[in-house]
């Protein structure tokens, strides 16, 4: 029957304490084949200070119990002891009772930590509700609150005694009230949480916004009993939003009240907000013009351009700005500016954009562009009429000086007086007919400084020049020498480089030195720069000149009065040179000679 | 018939097999559909253009905002047309491995893309041509590390 039993059993014979009985049970306690060891020998599994006391209580025939002792590292057990006694009634050893306790041992310990752990949390979760910066709260289905964390005392100002759930409605400010309540309660009835805001009344009076969420305990299957949330501040958010959303909404506002086109785009150039106006004025929705669909509205024939243009200042990020025809919701297109700049801060890229309407200017730039072609008709018309003028008046003149001729010829003066008279008759005549010619060349420079532009060798054109001037050449018997090798060609108009050449050549003959016959220069070079030079040089009477470096030549303007000559030739070379951007130099010694250096520039082609 | 623009964001940098996938499985469907157009993807940047029949076109939008590949799919384009402006579909992207690429059909390299076709009206095209830049910047022979912005 001992063999049977759900514990180990054992007896320990004599005071040597051998053992004489062990079932299978124990077996696993104190290890195989102990029959006759002795326990001190064998002790198997049992505790060391167990093993001490065994001694003691065969001596003192006493009982002994011991829970819960930990036998090797797995198993746990009750172990008992009781002495038996022979027939006289003599100690005769010790029964031996063990009972596996490891499970029971094992679930107490469970229990145990469960029991620091749950303690742990519930420290740490009052610590925390505690400390957080907001407040906790607790209640029931019938909305009776709970608990509420120590905060909401420190906020509100409440007495620990305050009874919750009838004074924290009143703290709610009363327009948020009605409304919280609702909500709570909805929240409530539904098994769900709620999320809302609203103003709390603060212990100093003054409402704050509060944000409240709040979800149920749940069980399933059971309804929710508790609803726990919690309390958060959020009036500085919200004032912060109330005054974006607010800046937003005067923006829009103002955006809208302008009569003009407005809209923004996105960092990748799609627009995402047109203004009123912009509406009013195609007559399309913000859904019809989409994010590109303003590029539809121009002029087909420039909506290729300004969709590249687009392209690139959102590629590059720079400001776009063009010229562009818009159409009206009739139809009717209208030039606008279109402008757009990139706005980059802290919430990444935008663009603004704006199409101011510029019809009116447009109009008015066209009135004066009409305006001006009328007037430079008319110049040309007055150049025409002075030309004509000059041509027809000379052969007047001509005539004039014919008859003088003749009437010199035929009629004799008593008067040497009178003779002179003619002769300065005669002077005169030249003088008005050399005027007259010169009116007419002054007129056709002007025309001539729109003349074709060509490469000219300097070779060929100079010696045509020299031969136009022969006859004069010829009287006076002047040296003429040409240096083009330098520089033998020039990109110039054939007609502007004749003038200026005649001009000087002849300038320099007429101006001889009366001593000796002239001797002129015409070198061709190249400065450092690559620019292209015309050096006349003379040896005739020199000239005074304020400002070598920038001489200036004025119309009619003479030096030499006993010369022949109207002062047009100078001012003629002066005005075509600086009028294709070159420039002419004077360089000159009384009675000795002048240098005349005109640089052309090259016109650009 | 229809198109519809959109921009997204890949939910994780696609790898050069992932793009394949997208490739192969959206070829085969879109000429069993009908759906011709192109498909730009740098770093996670996504943009589409696709046209074909109205429901087939507002079918497959609904299949690829659902897509789990992606997120922050903005439509900015969904409007009628007369005709089509792309005789396929095909994808552009900077794969790894560039060589495995270059033979598949569908498969453009961002700066071998063709012009943007002038069948377009000048609007669309532009909206083609600035999604483009979103998604490849600049330079598009360069692979392009910017985010498109998402809101
Ligand atoms: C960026 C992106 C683009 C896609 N483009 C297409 C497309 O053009 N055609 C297509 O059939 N599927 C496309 N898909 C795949 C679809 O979202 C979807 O996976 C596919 O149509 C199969 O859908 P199903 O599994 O519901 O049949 C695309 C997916 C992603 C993420």
């Amino acid at each position: 029957m001992l063999r049977q039993l759900p514990a180990g059993v054992a007896t320990l014979e004599g005071p040597e304490l051998r053992y004489s009985f062990v079932n299978d049970q124990m077996l696993e306690l104190v290890g195989k084949e102990p029959l006759g060891q002795r326990v001190a020998d064998q002790p198997g599994q049992l505790p060391a200070y167990f093993l001490e006391v065994l001694p003691r209580l065969y001596a003192a025939g006493e009982d002994y119990t011991a829970q819960a002792c930990t036998c090797g590292s797995k198993h746990c057990y009750d172990l008992s002891v009781q002495p038996y006694h022979d027939e006289q009634g003599v100690v005769a050893g010790l029964l031996l009772l063990a009972v596996d306790v490891s499970e029971q041992e094992a679930a107490r310990q469970r229990a145990h930590e469960l029991a620091l752990t749950t303690r742990h949390l519930d420290a740490r979760l009052r610590v925390l509700t505690e400390t957080a910066p907001l407040i906790t709260y607790t209640t029931d289905a019938g909305g009776k609150v709970i608990y509420v964390s120590p905060q909401w005392y420190r906020f509100t100002g409440q007495p620990p005694t305050a009874d919750l759930t009838a004074i924290w409605p009143l703290l709610v400010h009363p327009e948020d009230r009605l409304r919280v309540l609702f909500e709570s309660e909805a929240g409530r009835r539904t098994g769900t949480g709620w999320n809302f805001e609203y103003r709390l009344r603060r212990y100093d009076g003054a409402y704050r916004w509060m944000l409240s969420r709040s979800l149920p305990e749940t069980h399933p299957p059971e309804a929710p009993v508790f609803w726990h949330g919690a309390l958060t501040e959020v009036h500085q958010e919200r004032e912060l939003s109330e005054a974006r959303r607010r800046g937003e909404a005067e923006l829009r506002f103002l955006a809208d009240s302008i009569p003009e086109l407005v809209w923004t785009a996105s960092a990748e150039g799609l627009v995402d907000y047109y203004n009123h106006y912009t509406l009013e004025y195609t007559g399309l929705t913000k859904e019809e013009l989409g994010p590109t669909g303003w590029v539809g509205l121009l002029q087909a024939d420039e909506q290729a351009a300004a969709a590249r243009r687009w392209v690139q200042s959102v590629a590059s990020g720079t400001e776009f700005e063009g010229e562009y025809r818009m159409r009206r919701h009739d139809g009717v297109y209208r030039w606008h500016t279109i402008r757009a700049r990139q706005l980059s801060d802290g919430s990444g890229p935008r663009w603004f954009g704006t199409c101011s309407d510029i019809e009116e200017q447009y109009r008015l730039r066209q009135v004066l562009q009409t305006q001006y072609d009328e007037l430079s008709r008319a110049h040309h018309n007055l150049d025409t009429f002075v030309y004509a003028a000059s041509h027809d008046l000379r052969q007047p003149t001509n005539n004039l000086r014919g008859l003088f001729e003749e009437l010199r010829r035929s009629v004799t003066f008593a008067d040497a007086e009178q003779a002179l008279m003619l002769q300065m008759v005669d002077t005169a005549l030249s003088q008005l007919d050399a005027t007259l010619v010169d009116l007419a060349t002054t007129v056709r420079t002007q025309r001539q400084l729109q003349e074709p532009v060509e490469v000219l060798d300097l070779a060929l054109v100079l010696e045509e020049i020299l031969l136009g001037l022969r006859p004069e050449i010829m009287q006076r018997g002047a040296r003429m020498e040409v240096l083009v090798s330098e520089a033998p060609g020039l990109r110039y108009s054939r007609a502007n480089l004749r003038s200026v050449v005649h001009n000087l050549v002849s300038n320099a003959l007429k101006f001889s030195h009366p001593v000796r016959p002239p001797h002129i220069v015409l070198r061709s070079y190249l400065t450092a720069d690559d620019q292209p030079v015309l050096e006349v040089r003379d040896n005739g009477l020199g000239m005074h000149i304020d400002n070598p470096a920038h001489p200036v030549f004025q119309l009619f303007a003479r030096q030499h009065t006993h010369v022949d000559g109207t002062g047009v030739g100078l001012y003629l070379v002066q005005r075509i040179v600086t009028s294709q951007g070159g420039h002419v130099t004077v360089n000159s010694t009384l009675s000795e000679g002048t240098t005349f250096t005109v640089y052309w520039t090259i016109p650009a082609i | 018939m229809k198109h519809i623009v959109y921009l997204s964001r890949a939910v994780h940098p696609l790898t050069d097999f992932d793009l394949q996938t997208l490739l192969d499985q959206s070829r085969k469907d879109n000429a069993r559909n009908g759906i011709t157009g192109i498909l730009f993807y740098s770093h996670g940047n996504i943009a589409q253009l696709f046209e074909g029949e109205a429901e087939v076109a507002d079918k497959l939008f609904g299949r690829i905002s659902q897509d789990g590949r992606h997120s922050h799919v903005r439509k900015l384009i969904d409007r009628p047309i007369a005709a089509r402006s792309f005789s396929e579909w095909s994808m552009a992207f900077h794969p790894l491995a560039a060589e495995s690429f270059e033979a598949l059909q569908g498969f453009l390299l961002p700066h071998h893309v063709p012009p943007t076709p002038a069948t377009l009206p000048t609007a669309d095209a532009l909206l083609v041509e600035l999604v483009r830049l979103a998604v490849f910047g600049p330079d598009p022979s360069q692979p392009y590390q910017t985010t498109v912005p998402t809101f």
